[in-house]
Parts: C-alpha cells; structure tokens; sequence
C-alpha cells in the first residue's frame, strides 16, 4: 500500500515520514487513494483541524482522535494500532509542555517500525522542526503557481459579509 | 472560625483567622502526591531512589476511575517531574500541583468566609470585616506614584500633595485603621510601584499584617478565543486585597461574590478575586475531589476514544440555534432555562468516568460535585428578586456554572473529558428540538432560538412553559416582551445575538447593539441609551411609532453637538490581541501611541484611544486626546442610528402588512379573545 503525494513522491508502510505540503495537495492524496479503504487508518489532529472536513471518507476504516494535551498525543500514538496513522501537527498541543516533544518525536519513530506514520503541517514551524529531527524522510512540497495574493484575506473578509469583491484592500478594519 | 486569608509558609500553611481579633495560626503541613505505574517493577530503581531519598511508602488512592495502587511520595513538583522524565511519560502522577493552602482546608474540612462550614453553600453570610477603600486618582498607565487619593474608612480623607507626604499619610491611615479589607483601585497596578517608591523614600508599607507578600506573575492568555491579560500582583499577608478596577470577580458579584468565591473554591478572598470563573469553578472541583478523598490528575493524559469520522461528524456539532426572521414582533415570551448545561450534566450523570454509561446508577464525580451549586443558584436566582444583596451572589455562580460546561472540553480542566462535552450539547440540541415541538403543537409561533432561549409569540405563555418544565425536567424562567427587535445581518437574514426590546415591566433588554458593546464610545453609547430610554415608554408597536419625533430629535441633537464633545467621550476601548500588525490599521496606531508615550503594553492588555485622523491612522491615548476625527465618528452614530431605525421602519412595514390583510386581523382578536 502506497500512498502517491505528487508524481514520484510516494510514502511508503515501515516508516515515519514529516510532509510539509499545502492542504490541497494532502487532502487530493487522501481522497484520491482508494486503496486507503482497505486499511486501518487513524487520522490524529488537535482541536481545530484544517483538513479534517475536508477528507471524504466514509470507510469503516476511517478512525479518529483528537489529542488536546502534548500527553494525549502521546498516549494516543503509543496506542495506535492502525496501518497507516496521520498525525495533523498542531503547535498549540506544545506551548508549555516542550518537555514532550523528543518522547513524541521517538514514539512516532518507534510506531513508524510497523506502520505507515505521516506527520503532515502546511508550513514548518518550531515544534514540527523538533518533532522530524527523527523521521526517516523530510518531503517538502512547494506549492505551484504564483505566491499567495497578499490581499487575499481581506477579499475573503468582503466576500463574506456580502459585499462586492474588492481588487485590494480599500479599508481597514477598524 | 472565620478564616479570612491563608498563605503557604515555611514549610506549612498559615492561616489567618477573624474571632473578634485578627490571628495567624501556622499549621506544620508537607503533604505528598501519588504515583501509580502500570508497571511498577520495571522502575524498581527508581523506586527504591525515592525510598531512600525521599519517603516514598506504598499506598492505594481514589481516583475518579476507581483505585489505584501506587506510593505516596512526600516530595515536590520537581522530583514529580523527573519520575515523568525518567519513566519516559509512562507514570500517572496525582495531586502534584494542588494549591497547599487549599489542600490542607479541604483535608481538614475548613471552608474560607465561613464561620460554621456547612454554611457552605448558604446565600446567607454576614462578616464583620473592617474594610478600608482606597481610591487613586493618578493614573497607574502613565504615573509612577500616586499624588491625589481618597481613602473611605471611618471617616473621607483626600490626600493630595508631595509624594512622601501622600505615602506616608496613606501608610499611617492603614497602620492606624488596620482594615481587614482593602478595596483598592488597580491595586495590581500599584502595588509594586508603591513598594518600590517606599523603599526608595524610605518608607514602611503596611499593607501586609506580617510584612510579607505573595507574587503572582503577569501573563497573556487564550480565553476563549482571544488574548486576555492579568497584571503581576502582589498580595499582602492577612488581609485582603481586592483591586477594584481588574478583578473580573468584584466586578460582576461585589464582595458578596468574592466571599462566595473563596468558599467555594478554597482559597483565599485576595485570590479568588483575582482569578476568572473558569479557574474558579476548576479550583472548585478540586476542593471537592479533595475533601472527598479523590486524588487529581497532573497530567491530562486520557485522550478520547477512537471513533469512525461518521460518529464524529453526528457527535461534534455544539449548540442549536434557530435563525431568526429580521423585524419587528409583539407580544413575545422569552423562555430561558436556567443553568442548562450544569442542569444537563447533574441529571444525565455525565462526568469522565461515566459517560460510557450514564444510565447505570454509580453517580459520576461531575454531577455530584455541581449538584450543590446548582441547588444554590436555583435559590440564589430566586431570592434576588426580593433581595439584591444576593444579585452578586447570583451572579458568580451563573458565572461559575456557564463556565463549568466549557471546562469539561478544556484541555486543561483536571476532571474535563470531550466525550462530556459532546454529551451535553447532544442533550441540548434534543432539547431545544422537543421545546419547540411543544411550542408549535400548542399554536405559538417560535421567532428565534439560541442554545437554551426560545422566543415565541402567543398565548398562553405560562401553560407552555408548565409544560416544557414538565416534559423536560429542566426549570425555565419566562420573560414578556411588549415587543422585541430582531436586527438583521448584511444578508438581510436575521441576525443570532442582535436584539432588543421593552419588557413588560417597562425596562429594555438590549443584545449585541452599540449601547451594550464594550468598543462603543460613551457619546454614542448615551445616546443610544437616551433612545432607548424613549422606546421603553413605548407599550405597543403601534405606541412605539409615536417615539420617533423625540427619537429622532436625540439623533439630530447628538450630530449637532458632535463636533463641540469632549474627546474624553469619543474613546474606544479594545482589548489588543498582538503587538505587530501585518497592515496599517487603527488598533495598531493605538498600540503604537501606547508605546510613544513610555506606557508599556502587552497582548489582552485593554487599552482606550480616540481616533485622530482615521485616514492617516493617527491615534492618541485617551488622556492625551484633545481633538478627535468628526467624519469617522459621525460613521460610527449612523450605525448606531440604523439599529434605533430599524424598529421603526420594520414597524411601519407592519402596520401596512396588517392593514392590508383583514384576515390578519380577524386572527389577531380571536387569539386576544382566548382564556
């Protein structure tokens, strides 16, 4: 069982891999892969997920837990018995408890011994760099296209409230 | 045996105590914390270290699970720490950070602001505390020390004048009076600048009744999705100190609330003013697994179960809420239930260790710790229409009970599980559901509903809510509205939180408008409430109309005299979440003023400007402020305008609606015609 992030990249069962990657592109794997179906797959995130309502799956396969403590994720990934376990990074679970990050970092190493262990976040930041000091492989996928329009935001504010779509931002928020 | 501070002290506790005279009483106190392992001889080294080093004795403890064997080690958090380290995370360590002061009156079954301690959870409290006010004019933003203050004791005293002079005759006056309780203005704020000119003018300060003080540190936290600040404090020995401007506490429940909040929660007055409802209702919990000889948890380890993501789906969803209709209605009943959430988790026994069944008859922790409470802000509600001096009361037990179901999802919370959460609202949304079904099959009309409120329309009004008392089990309070504004969204949908309206009673309920907001500066927010003043004359919405002329004439005069207010009245207050704006904008000015003017900010630090010139982004702090940016203002009493406008003309669109539907009407007098 593979699971193909981009032409050539795939991840591979046996092993612990970090995956910085734009949402879409990990949501279009996963939701792409029927082959997923089959297996045991754990999906891990924290309180506020980017990707969890996102994923299409309805298999019976499909698990979910949410560790909101740096300690639950620990338990959780010490318990985990899946084929493939996904741990969605989340910094918040490590403001305050800095003292977790090697154990977690070993323990998604050691689960990586029998499963297919992905620690994905959309952009690197210093809790993720600690945690993939011990992964088999770092992927990094830069996103394709022109960098992010810088007034994307507040278009997306104006949308919302039902105004007409600005070109850029003409006020600002008061 | 009226306790009325309590501090951790060479090595024990002392206790400060009222009986006609003011005692401390040092209590010898070192107590241990648990340690289970589930495999204790793979540690047997480590064991064996803590025997010998420490004394470490086998035991068994209650946990909120069941019983647990394990050792009581009598050592301190940091020994704790490094049994976490060096059994990699796998030990369950218990009561390691529990206050020690809070613990031993647990253990011993003495309850802080109580003379008899099952006088607990009475209303009814008297205390003979000799309190002194202490009220600074300086302001602690700007001023280094204070120069013009007014002490209420006996008797008014101002002090105003040279600094020394202003110190020495404040110190004298606390000497002399010797308060129990000071009630001083951002005393948090002060205290440490005054410690520190006292030392410099040499100088006794006599706040503490034993010359020693306890520091807290000051932080910026989440709390509810936004950054919250809480100063450094520094709190004196054997009296309380309660800062009249920060404390959440005093502010909403008086010193009747605080009071209340230390004994329910165990600690000490000056402490429970300082802390929010949430750590509150936390401290609570802990008092009470204590006393009841329940250990609690270090660490919050125990995640949720695993689930399919279909079960997630259904479970996680929160509240229910129906969208209002935008407009205006008449004759509307707002049924209310009291304490929903704390109501839900008493009677369906939902708690950690029994939400896999709750059925079953063994009562979980959760809802036999908030039974009490509960029972008591059910009387308190009560009691405070007949008696205000229980408003405060009240209040902070609403306070602690609307906080104690966001507790059973925090991350943090000692006796908190999601599956609990996810209980509670589950139950909730069934019950909005089955309120509104018994609302419909009795012919009302249901305008709106939020979580644990429904608005409906028709009669009569106290036979549904008999009945929805009676079919759900939860107590509801009604309220009448002569008629309610439903404010509408930039979508034209109605909007959730956005509302007013006249109460049979006269008074106007206003949600969510300019008048309630916090933001809102005090020339706008007056005239707003001058407008609604004129409303609330109003019985009727055909009466109502008859408002618009003097209105209308608040409005005109309020524009008039715009350019000519005070810029003192045209300051806004905002709560900063950050220090470092990706984009020009006015909150950034404003903490950027802050800072040009050496005041020093930090994120939730609440600050107040008055925009200058909101083209240019120019803002000044609110004591600096001379002059003020008139078309932007002018923008923000339009909005405030529109919300008043809106009920008129959704007024007028319905007395044309009616008139033009005779059959409206005839409906109309046979529902007026009904028993």
């Amino acid at each position: 069982m593979l699971i193909e992030l981009s032409r050539g990249i795939t991840l591979h069962p046996g092993s612990f891999t970090a995956v910085i990657a734009p949402e879409k592109k990990i949501l279009a794997a996963l939701n792409s892969n029927a082959d997923l179906q089959r297996f045991l797959f754990l999906f891990v995130c924290g309180n506020y997920s980017r990707i969890l309502s996102g994923i299409s799956r309805t298999s019976g396969n499909f698990e979910v837990r949410r560790p909101f403590t740096a300690d639950q994720l620990l338990s959780v990934i010490h318990d985990a018995s899946h084929t493939v376990v996904f741990v969605e990074h989340d910094p918040t679970l490590f403001d305050g408890a800095e003292r977790l990050m090697d154990p977690i970092a070993s323990a998604l190493r050691q689960a990586g011994r029998e499963a297919m262990v992905i620690l994905w976040a959309p952009a690197s930041d210093r809790s993720f760099a600690a945690l993939i000091r011990q992964a088999d492989r770092i992927i990094e996928i830069i996103p394709e296209g022109p960098p992010p329009d810088r007034f994307g935001f507040a278009n997306q504010r104006s949308c919302r409230k039902g105004g007409a779509v600005p070109r850029a931002q003409k006020t600002l928020e008061v | 045996m009226w306790i009325l501070d309590s501090a951790i002290r060479s090595g024990g506790v002392d206790l400060w105590h009222k009986d006609g005279t003011v005692q401390k009483c040092h209590h010898e106190y070192d107590p241990p914390f648990y340690l289970h392992l589930k495999d204790a001889d793979l540690h047997h080294e480590m064991i064996g270290a803590l025997e010998e080093h420490y004394r470490a004795e086998p035991c068994t403890f209650t946990t909120i699970f069941g019983e647990r064997e394990g050792y009581a080690v009598y050592a301190g958090r940091p020994v704790a720490e490094a049994i976490e380290q060096q059994t990699q995370f796998a030990a369950q360590l218990f009561n390691v950070d529990v206050r020690r002061d809070q613990r031993f009156m647990a253990e011993n079954a003495i309850v802080p602001c109580c003379a008899d301690p099952s006088d607990r959870f009475s209303p009814l409290f008297e205390h003979g505390l000799n309190c002194m006010e202490i009220r600074i004019r300086d302001d602690p933003a700007r001023d280094q020390t204070c120069s013009d203050i007014e002490i209420v004791c006996e008797r008014t005293e101002r002090l105003h004048g040279q600094e020394k002079t202003v110190l020495a005759d404040l110190f004298g006056l606390i000497a002399a009076s010797d308060p129990d309780l000071i009630l001083m203005t951002d005393a948090d704020r002060w205290m440490s600048k005054l410690q520190e000119r006292a030392r410099v003018l040499g100088l006794e300060m006599p706040f503490s009744r034993n010359g020693k003080y306890r520091t807290m540190d000051s932080r910026s936290y989440w709390s509810y999705g936004r950054v919250e600040h809480k100063e450094a404090a520094l709190i004196p020995d054997g009296r309380i100190l309660i800062d009249t401007e920060q404390s959440f506490v005093y502010r909403e429940g008086g010193l009747a609330g605080v009071l209340m909040a230390s004994r329910l929660s165990g600690l000490s007055p000056s402490l429970a003013s300082r802390f929010t409802p949430g750590t509150l209702i936390s401290s609570y919990e802990t008092y009470e697994a204590v006393r009841r000889g329940i250990v609690v948890p270090f660490r919050k380890s125990d995640a949720e179960v695993l689930r399919k993501f279909s079960a997630l789906k259904t479970a996680d969803r929160g509240g229910m809420m129906f969208q209002p209709e935008p407009g205006i209605f008449a004759d509307v009943d707002e049924i209310d239930f009291t304490s929903m959430y704390p109501s839900i988790i008493v009677k369906a026994n939902l708690s950690p260790e029994t939400i896999a069944h709750p059925e079953r008859e063994q009562r979980g922790f959760l809802p036999t710790a908030l039974e009490p409470l509960l029972d008591l802000r059910i009387r308190t509600k009560h009691l405070k229409k007949t008696d205000p001096a229980i408003a405060g009361i009240d209040a902070i037990l609403k306070w602690m009970l609307v906080t104690c179901f966001g507790y059973t999802g925090y991350k943090n919370a000692k006796f908190g599980r999601i599956e609990v959460h996810e209980g509670i609202t589950g139950r909730s949304r069934d019950i909005l559901l089955q309120t509104k079904d018994i609302a419909e099959e009795m012919g009302f009309r249901v305008l709106h509903g939020i979580v644990d409120c429904l608005w409906v329309q028709g009669s009569p009004a106290a036979a549904l809510q008999e009945r929805v008392d009676r079919e759900t089990g939860m107590p509801t309070e009604l309220e009448h509205f002569s008629w309610i504004v439903f404010l509408p969204l930039n979508d034209g949908l109605g909007a959730y939180n956005r509302y007013y309206g006249r109460l049979s009673d006269g008074s106007v309920k206003v949600r969510g408008i300019a008048a309630r907001r916090h933001d809102t500066p005090e020339y706008i927010r007056t005239m707003q409430g001058a407008m609604l003043a004129v409303m609330g004359k109003a019985s009727t919405i055909a009466e109502l109309d008859g408002q618009w002329d003097p209105v209308n004439a608040i409005y005109r005069n309020a524009v008039e005299q715009l350019p000519s207010a005070p810029a003192q009245d045209m300051a806004i207050s905002r709560r900063i979440s950050r220090l470092t704006y990706a984009h020009r904008c006015i909150e950034g000015a404003a903490v950027n003023a802050y800072r040009e003017c050496g005041v020093p900010v930090a994120p939730g630090m609440k600050i107040r400007y008055v925009v200058r010139d909101a083209r240019m982004y120019q803002v000044d702090p609110a004591w600096h402020a001379d002059r003020f940016d008139i078309p932007y203002y002018r923008e923000l009493l339009d909005r405030a305008w529109a919300e008043i406008t809106y009920a008129f003309r959704a007024g007028r669109a319905a007395g044309r609606e009616r008139q033009k539907s005779p059959a409206m009407r005839m409906q109309q007098r046979i529902c007026a015609e009904r028993p």
